[in-house]
């Protein structure tokens, strides 16, 4: 009877399993396994196998540099947010006058889709925008306007802007589950206020700022909707992707073979990523 | 402007004097001095560069003849709105938007509840590696499986349908409802539960009048929070649309390519001036930073 209750209990568990095992198998596992596939295949056939569009895009000259500006826009962003989140949130954790507010304008950035933040950034930063208007007309540090839409630091930028509430959020968190006697002890030892911050505060809170920014720099390299839009000239290896598939006719096995590869690479910073914040000594 | 023009002159003396230690002890004690000024400053900054970038796109959707080194549009006009709504057919998007949406957020739930209740309740070997399997979805970029999806769709005849669209935003919102609804359960505690079947309650009732209650904040906010994923989602749709399924951010980045700015900022006025009022609204009832957060152990 005893064993019989356990089978059923097991059988239930599983049943009840069965959606989201389906979902991940149905939606991820087997698009994904497509992919490999496709990539494998030579373009437009359904049979045979080949290395070629793997072998193709890496011995191009361009594809260092897209892997490059890929891996250098997140983490560039990733840095940013780091810095920025733990301003905000050493500010916000003092419940300032309007702190609900700015904790909720935090988390604009990730509701609005993104296609609409780049947008009203490409209004805000561009020749006319009202960023170079203060430059040109209030402050007049420059004569012409200051180009920052379509170029490497005003990605970053975006980059930021769009993906740093996943680290201010966590920083935050951490930051009020930190417990206050810790630091009145430090103060009552005698150290001023940079000596808390940096001896206790910050070590203590390190662990969640990273898990924070592990979710903006996966955000970042698989950003799509802003260097699609706000790109120009520089592709990371979504619109790379992206592109290969607008082709007529699409090259479909070419576009698997690189999100393979971005796929891969995600992985793999992924765990290096997580080998250091595992790490104990951080 | 006085004002700027000596802060100009005082940021090159500044500059001239740089071994000066005294001057710059002093410099950083005067603004240490004004920390609250500092933070007022920091944190109107912050809410300028978030806002200001809406500001402008609703400036530039209700102004016209707005060239050269100008402040504010010359003039007013609400005429790129009926463009949106006539010529891009604003009306029919959103139908299919919201559709879709309530289609992703109705499947994501259903397979959310019974998952979610089994990783929440129940003893399952591993279930550390099985949930970062079920999350893999939202940690490889979208783009890379949306390809798979979308191959499979066309062979399906699943491309150009709501349902077909809306089962792709499930690829990403599933592991949310799962992930948020998981934790619902597992919030549970036994001892109420007991407590029911002890009065005499069947498992059904049980069911209906003590856990129900009880998980609703949780389904709540994981409908909310996948409404709100599948309403912005973007590459998923990019890869399984047609011309009857044109979704607004869809249709927002066609209006990009288009290159009719004033079209398109009208657009994204309607398309986000629901998502922000929502955040607003709910902000009491759940705690909207697990919007962005919930990735524990990650």
């Amino acid at each position: 009877m005893k064993r019989g209750s356990k089978a059923r209990t097991t059988l239930v568990t599983l049943i009840m399993m069965l959606p989201g095992l389906a979902a991940f198998f149905g939606l991820f596992f087997y698009p994904m396994l497509v992919t490999v596939v496709r990539s494998l295949r030579p373009e437009g056939e359904q049979a045979g196998w080949t290395l070629e569009h793997y072998a193709h895009f890496l011995a191009e000259p361009r594809a260092r540099g897209v892997i490059l500006l890929t891996f250098a826009l997140s983490i560039s962003a990733t840095l940013c947010s780091i810095v920025f989140s733990l301003v905000l949130c050493l500010v916000l954790r003092r419940k300032p006058r309007g702190h609900r507010f700015f904790r909720l304008t935090m988390l604009i950035p990730r509701v609005v889709p993104g296609l609409i933040g780049a947008l009203g950034l490409l209004l805000l930063f561009g020749s006319r925008g009202w960023v170079n208007l203060l430059l040109l007309q209030v402050l007049r540090f420059v004569d012409e306007p200051v180009a920052i839409n379509y170029t490497i630091p005003g990605l970053i930028l975006f980059y930021t802007w769009l993906y740093f509430p996943f680290t201010a959020v966590t920083t935050l968190s951490t930051l009020e589950g930190l417990d206050p006697a810790i630091e009145e002890a430090a103060d009552v030892s005698g150290a001023n206020r940079w000596q808390v911050l940096r001896h206790v505060v910050i070590p203590l809170i390190t662990p969640g700022i990273l898990a924070g920014s592990v979710l903006t720099f996966m955000a970042a390299f698989g950003a799509f909707s802003i260097p699609l839009i706000a790109g120009g000239n520089y592709r990371p290896l979504s619109v790379e992707i992206y592109r290969q598939i607008n082709f007529t006719p699409a090259r479909w096995s070419a576009a698997s073979a690189r999100a393979m590869i971005m796929a891969a690479l995600q992985v793999v910073f992924l765990t290096i990523y997580m080998r250091i914040l595992r790490r104990p000594s951080v | 402007m006085r004002r700027f023009a000596s802060f100009h002159i005082d940021m090159s003396r500044f500059a001239s004097l740089h071994i000066d230690m005294g001057l710059i002890r002093k410099y950083l004690r005067a603004i240490l001095n004004a920390r609250r000024l500092l933070i007022t400053t920091f944190l109107l900054c912050f809410a300028l560069m978030i806002y200001l970038p809406f500001t402008m796109i609703a400036l530039r959707s209700i102004g016209r003849g707005w060239f050269g080194r100008l402040w504010l549009p010359p003039e007013l006009t609400l005429d790129w709105y009926k463009w949106a709504v006539e010529v891009t057919n604003i009306v029919d998007i959103s139908k299919n938007t919201l559709v879709i949406a309530v289609l992703a957020v109705t499947m994501s739930t259903l397979i959310g509840i019974p998952t979610g209740w089994a990783f929440g309740r129940r003893r399952i070997p591993g279930k550390e590696v099985l949930m970062s399997m079920i999350l893999l979805p939202r940690m490889i970029p979208p783009i890379a499986y949306a390809l798979g999806v979308a191959q499979i769709f066309y062979r399906l005849h699943l491309v150009d349908t709501h349902f077909g669209v809306a089962l792709a935003h499930v690829a990403i919102c599933a592991p949310y409802a799962i992930l948020v609804l998981s934790a619902t359960f597992e919030g549970l505690d036994e001892r109420i539960l007991e407590a029911g079947s002890v009065c005499g309650a069947s498992p059904v009732r049980n069911f209906f009048h003590v856990v129900l209650p009880l998980i609703l904040p949780g389904i709540l906010s994981s409908m909310i929070f996948t409404f709100t994923t599948s309403y912005n989602e973007f590459t998923l749709t990019l890869m399984t649309y047609g011309k009857d399924t044109v979704t607004l951010p869809v249709r927002t980045y066609l209006a990009i390519g288009e290159g009719y700015w004033e079209v398109t900022s009208a657009m994204s006025i309607i398309l986000v001036v629901p998502s922000i009022l929502v955040l607003f609204m709910i902000q009491r009832q759940v705690a909207p930073e697990k919007l962005v957060g919930g990735f524990k152990g990650v």
